[in-house]
């Protein structure tokens, strides 16, 4: 096989690590909530910042902020849960997508008046560096970033299966009355869900920040592909976001690859298209219909 | 069941008031009002279509602002390419964007909520993606890329936009009342109250879906070659950039999603609003417009006309 393909390939499963690291909160949310959350980028965006204030500031090595930054973002996930979005669950969805455009809209802008436009960069002593062998380029940020998103998806299902919380939070998906009934505490478990989903977004966001562009407005970008990968993977289940992100990203670099590098936005447009009109549950068919 | 307009009263109120509308410009000297105008009677018109898909079948749509771009770069080529004069090019407009919004509605109208959403997002991204790499990809000069396209200066001033749009958003309005008093109406509505039932009842619900989609294509198109010809530049990201669809869907909203009045309420305080705000706190006007949208959605869920209406206890919406 020649090179190109295989490094191809390579590229294509770190960017679907990197995919799946920041949209497993967004299928969190949105298979527990229902709530299509379009801040999501907004809090990659915050947890990327935690990390590269922490970074300029206390010259922390931005995997060491990663408790700083899951921490700050859950208690900012859980109170905009508490106390704005749990105000519209009884409401149609359209309420909440707008809601949270709402949100994303305030966040972002409060973001740029703070920071301002300039793109920020985390440089650290391993940030250009390869494993170089056999003519391939792998990039150890990348690499690391790949193991973490598995270690998060796996972390999250042992959380979801294992813990009396993740119970409640998995019975709340499956029937929000009768959990209610149970004695789940809805409002409680959607904010802290709404948290966890957080969480995870800002630990994906301190992730990618040692190889990429660091600004206020980076989040929209980031909430669009975590919709296509969802959508591919499947809302609402959970290693999805896995089978959503590698597909995704070996389509974008194989295209990228092969015919450019424009052309592989808009493949992911119409894969994203085509897969709501014949696959709507997603590539393995267990995700969530409307 | 208090029903407050008959058809009488309504003509009594509506005919007025769109001769004091089109006199406007008769009376305004400053361009700038007349151009803020222009863009509220606009901006009416576009949640108006908003509204006619949306709005009353509550099949929320994400990516209107497809055809809007459709219609911008149909009238854009039409007049740089093959010489056409506007008139006709802007109708050519709105029929190139209800054409392509036949195959598009059929397969995307299955769907239902967020993935109808996602699904027509994510045409609208493909199309401005394709605008943006077509010519690159197969070496053909036609959409221009991201150089965009510059229109011939039309030498009108803003009367004649303004007439354009009004002209338009006439036929929308009239298009709503049509759909207030009519059967195709009622399918509308009963859609959105309960699908599949509705369906049993004897409404042929892909037929009346499908007229509604096309016909806000039509219209967005024609708004879109107006825009075009209006601006005279026009690029891919600003043809099909998503904020159009936001704008479009807050305006809908706030006045009230499925109502006759509520795209013309809306739009009218939306516009407004954002004109103040944006000329008095330029840095901070975007966090208000996301200040006012969280706060719209949490007091006045159902928008001004539709929380009117539950107050003076009309049932349906």
């Amino acid at each position: 096989m020649d090179t190109v393909l295989i490094q191809a390939i390579i590229n294509g499963l770190l960017l679907g690590g990197v995919y799946a690291a920041y949209s497993a909160g967004f299928s969190l949310i949105f298979g527990v909530m229902g709530v299509v959350n379009l801040a999501h980028g907004e809090l990659i965006m915050l947890g990327a910042f935690t990390s590269y204030w922490l970074f300029v500031w206390f010259n922390m090595d931005p995997y060491i902020t990663i408790p700083f930054s899951m921490a700050a973002l859950f208690v900012f996930g859980y109170i905009i849960q508490k106390y704005i979005i749990n105000r519209v669950i009884e409401l149609p969805h359209i309420m909440s997508y707008i809601l949270t455009f709402g949100i994303h809209l305030m966040v972002a802008n409060t973001a740029l008046q703070l920071w301002t436009h300039d793109f920020r960069t985390i440089t650290t002593s391993y940030s250009g560096a390869n494993a170089a062998f056999w003519g391939l380029n792998i990039p150890y940020a990348r690499l690391i970033t790949f193991f973490l998103a598995l270690v998060i998806i796996g972390a999250l299902w042992f959380f979801m299966s294992r813990t009396e919380t993740g119970r409640a939070i998995r019975a709340t998906s499956m029937d929000k009355e009768v959990a209610r009934i149970m004695g789940v505490n809805i409002r409680e478990i959607y904010a802290i869900t709404f948290g966890i989903g957080a969480a995870i977004s800002g630990l994906a966001g301190t992730l990618i920040s040692p190889f990429v562009i660091i600004f206020p407005e980076m989040g929209l970008n980031y909430t669009i592909i975590a919709f296509c990968v969802v959508v591919l993977g499947g809302m609402g289940y959970m290693p999805g976001a896995l089978w959503g992100g590698v597909i995704l990203g070996l389509a974008q670099s194989l295209t990228a690859a092969y015919l450019s590098a424009g052309i592989s936005v808009a493949t992911t447009f119409l894969i994203l298209f085509f897969m709501l009109i014949f696959r709507p549950a997603g590539i393995v068919g267990k995700g969530l219909v409307a | 069941m208090h029903q407050i307009s008959t058809a009488k009263t309504f003509w009594l109120f509506f005919i007025p008031a769109c001769i004091a509308v089109a006199l406007i410009p008769l009376f305004i000297s400053s361009e700038y009002t007349l151009r803020v105008s222009a863009l509220v009677i606009f901006w009416i018109g576009m949640s108006g279509c908003w509204n006619i898909m949306s709005g009353y079948t509550g099949y929320i749509d994400f990516g209107p602002v497809v055809y809007f771009g459709i219609g911008s770069y149909t009238t854009a080529i039409c007049m740089t390419r093959f010489g056409a004069l506007f008139f006709p090019s802007a109708i050519l407009s709105g029929v190139v964007s209800a054409l392509i919004a036949l195959p598009i509605g059929i397969p995307t109208l299955r769907l239902r909520g967020a993935y109808f959403a996602i699904a027509t997002f994510a045409f609208a991204e493909t199309m401005k993606q394709v605008a943006l790499e077509f010519d690159r990809t197969f070496g053909v000069k036609f959409f221009e890329g991201s150089h965009g396209i510059t229109l011939p200066i039309s030498g009108h001033d803003n009367m004649f936009f303004f007439y354009c749009v009004f002209a338009v958003t006439l036929a929308i309005v009239l298009v709503h009342y049509a759909i207030e008093h009519s059967k195709f109406g009622y399918g509308l509505k009963a859609i959105h109250e309960a699908e599949a039932s509705a369906e049993i009842a004897g409404v042929n619900t892909t037929g009346v879906k499908l007229r509604a989609y096309v016909t806000s294509a039509f219209f967005l198109g024609i708004l879109g070659g107006i825009e075009a010809y209006w601006i005279t530049y026009i690029t891919p990201a600003d043809a099909f950039s998503v904020q159009k669809t936001v704008q479009m869907v807050i305006m809908t909203l706030l006045g009230g999603m499925g109502t006759f009045l509520g795209p013309i309420v809306g739009a009218s305080f939306f516009t407004l609003l954002s004109e103040v705000l944006g000329t008095k706190f330029v840095e901070y006007y975007l966090i208000m417009v996301g200040a006012v949208i969280i706060g719209i959605i949490l007091v006045l869920p159902s928008g001004i006309i539709g929380t009117l209406k539950a107050r003076k206890g009309i049932r349906f919406i």
